[in-house]
């Protein structure tokens, strides 16, 4: 289940206003998340969360899901 | 072998007979020999072992990957995997340009005349991507790791696309080659029209192009101004239509066998900017870039904020260009990639914020501009592919511009349009050349997106009926004498 959170710093990175963005969402459904957005999406999500992610456990991530059940696996920690 | 060849056609009919003739649990089987005795015809038994090294080396990896469960030793297992593959390429390729007195200094030399040295590693640079892909899938999880030793030889080995690519993913070429269907009748139409129409890419426009880009490029100091630019929009076209006609040569060849292999090209002088150019030339290097060299770099470098990504795409560009070959005009070529994409990454945002001010925002003129622009950076960035060394290729950029206004001013007044113009050839040469970079698109909007659909009517099949029976009859009479792929060389 994606967050509201997740889902705010996600539309404010790509200033967006609104954008259906749910568990099964790929970077490609989302207007102007492409291969040059994806590191201030990932950064802003690091920021906001407070969290640190290491690059090989986001590089093969194919769904905004995969994301949320990472953050939500650091936050655990 | 060169494809255009009667011999090529002749091999890939029997291995063709042969693959129908057995058993499909057994048709890897025959094209795996077949592959290996079509890379066995360069007659260098080090490509051959190379290939077969890379293959059981990077197979065996992969299965021991797949069964750590620790995670520091799967990732210690697939840089063992990775640095083998690269070794096999740095050793054929870059020791073997070193060993033959090619200065790297010097430059590149893109279509050396003979084009003799550097085939010597033919095939090397392509196989050994797909190997690390593979790798680097495995470890991620993305592919399951190939537990048929044969099938993933295959994999890699496939002869229509060992030479030049398509650089082929393990999770869209494993399936088709395990399943190993026949072909329908539809596949060999679309095989025969593709092969058809690369054939006539390459042996009637790229071939016939390369005299023209040859005069200047082989002695350019001759010239200055028109010849140069001229020059240099020949030789876009001329690698676009060498590579591309490969492309479908490749594509149509591997059809025969019921495979479909990755498309390399997308209409890239029909780019509105370098990032778009990337998109739509030799996608499956670029996308190869994209998914293991860039993603991982900029997520690395992204504490750099906005200098991330220029820093991750010169990075990785430069790396491109010395993926062509090891001197310093590739590596600037790829240094000069890198700085448009980097500029085009930083300002990007402040360009739509201009454009959305003047009101040009979508508009047919603004796409206009952009390609134009586009098209003219990518053969400036051409200019250093193909010059012999850096310093021509400093002297053609500079000499081009500043030349040009008075070499306009001799041709208007009817001088030395035979070297203008021309370029050295003769004017029926010039005509037909012409002729051709105007029929050729063309040609290309009535044949190359129907292979895979049927003829709409009777009407537009016979049009390409006739089309298919003019290229055949220019491949055949009107073709240069065979010249090598320049993409075989990298």
């Amino acid at each position: 289940m994606i967050s509201e959170k997740l889902k705010k710093v996600i539309l404010s990175v790509l200033e967006l206003d609104d954008w259906d963005i749910r568990d099964e969402t790929t970077a490609g459904q989302v207007p102007g998340w492409d291969s040059l957005s994806h590191a201030r999406v990932i950064s802003g999500v690091e920021d906001a969360f407070g969290i640190r992610f290491q690059t090989r456990e986001i590089v093969r991530l194919s769904t905004v899901g995969q994301l949320q059940e990472l953050i939500d696996q650091k936050a655990k920690k | 072998m060169i494809f255009a060849s009667p011999a090529f056609l002749a091999f890939a009919a029997l291995a063709f007979v042969a693959a129908l003739a057995c058993p499909a649990r057994l048709r890897w089987a025959i094209l795996l020999v077949a592959s290996y005795a079509f890379y066995a015809s360069f007659r260098k038994p080090v490509l051959l072992a190379a290939l077969a090294l890379v293959t059981s080396g990077s197979w065996a990896v992969a299965l021991a990957t797949e069964r750590e469960s620790d995670e520091r030793r799967r990732r210690l297992l697939c840089r063992l995997g990775v640095a083998l593959c690269l070794t096999a390429l740095a050793g054929l390729k870059y020791v073997g340009f070193f060993a033959g007195s090619l200065n790297p200094f010097a430059g590149s030399g893109a279509l050396r005349s003979g084009l003799t040295g550097p085939v010597a590693a033919v095939g090397v640079s392509y196989y050994t991507l797909q190997a690390i892909a593979y790798l680097l899938d495995v470890r991620d999880g993305v592919v399951p790791a190939e537990r048929h030793l044969g099938l993933y030889a295959l994999n890699l080995a496939f002869f229509p696309k060992l030479l030049q690519g398509p650089i082929e993913r393990a999770g869209k070429l494993l399936p088709q080659l395990r399943e190993s269907k026949r072909p329908a009748a539809a596949d060999l139409a679309a095989g025969a029209q593709l092969f058809l129409w690369g054939m006539f890419q390459k042996v009637v426009v790229a071939d016939r192009l390369a005299p023209f880009v040859s005069a200047v490029y082989g002695a350019p100091r001759h010239y200055q101004g028109l010849p140069l630019v001229l020059a240099t929009y020949l030789f876009g076209a001329q690698l676009y239509y060498d590579f591309a006609g490969y492309t479908d040569m490749a594509l149509g060849v591997a059809r025969f066998f019921g495979v479909r292999l990755t498309q390399n090209f997308n209409v890239p002088y029909l780019a509105t900017s370098v990032a778009d150019f990337w998109r739509r030339w030799h996608i499956s290097f670029s996308s190869f870039l994209l998914d293991y060299i860039f993603r991982p770099l900029q997520l690395a470098l992204r504490d750099l904020r906005t200098w991330g990504n220029p820093v991750a795409l010169l990075l990785t560009f430069a790396l491109s260009g010395l993926w062509h070959g090891p001197t310093w005009s590739f590596a600037l070529w790829g240094l000069i990639h890198g700085v448009y994409l980097a500029t085009g990454a930083l300002f990007s945002r402040t360009a739509g914020r201009i454009h959305k001010a003047l009101r040009l925002e979508g508009s047919r003129t603004l796409k206009a501009l952009q390609i134009a622009a586009t098209f003219n950076l990518v053969c400036l960035a051409w200019v250093f592919f193909r010059a012999a060394t850096p310093g021509d290729a400093f002297y053609i950029v500079s000499r081009a511009v500043t030349g040009l206004p008075r070499s306009l001013a001799e041709l208007a007044a009817g001088q030395h349009a035979d070297t203008m113009l021309f370029l050295g050839e003769s004017p029926a040469e010039a005509a037909f050349a012409i002729a051709l970079l105007i029929a050729a698109p063309l040609l290309r909007g009535l044949v190359a997106e129907k292979p895979r659909e049927p003829a709409a009517s009777w009407r537009s099949a016979w049009l390409r009926t006739a089309a298919y029976a003019g290229m055949l009859y220019c491949a055949v009479f009107l073709g240069s004498a065979a010249q090598s792929f320049v993409y075989q060389q990298f």
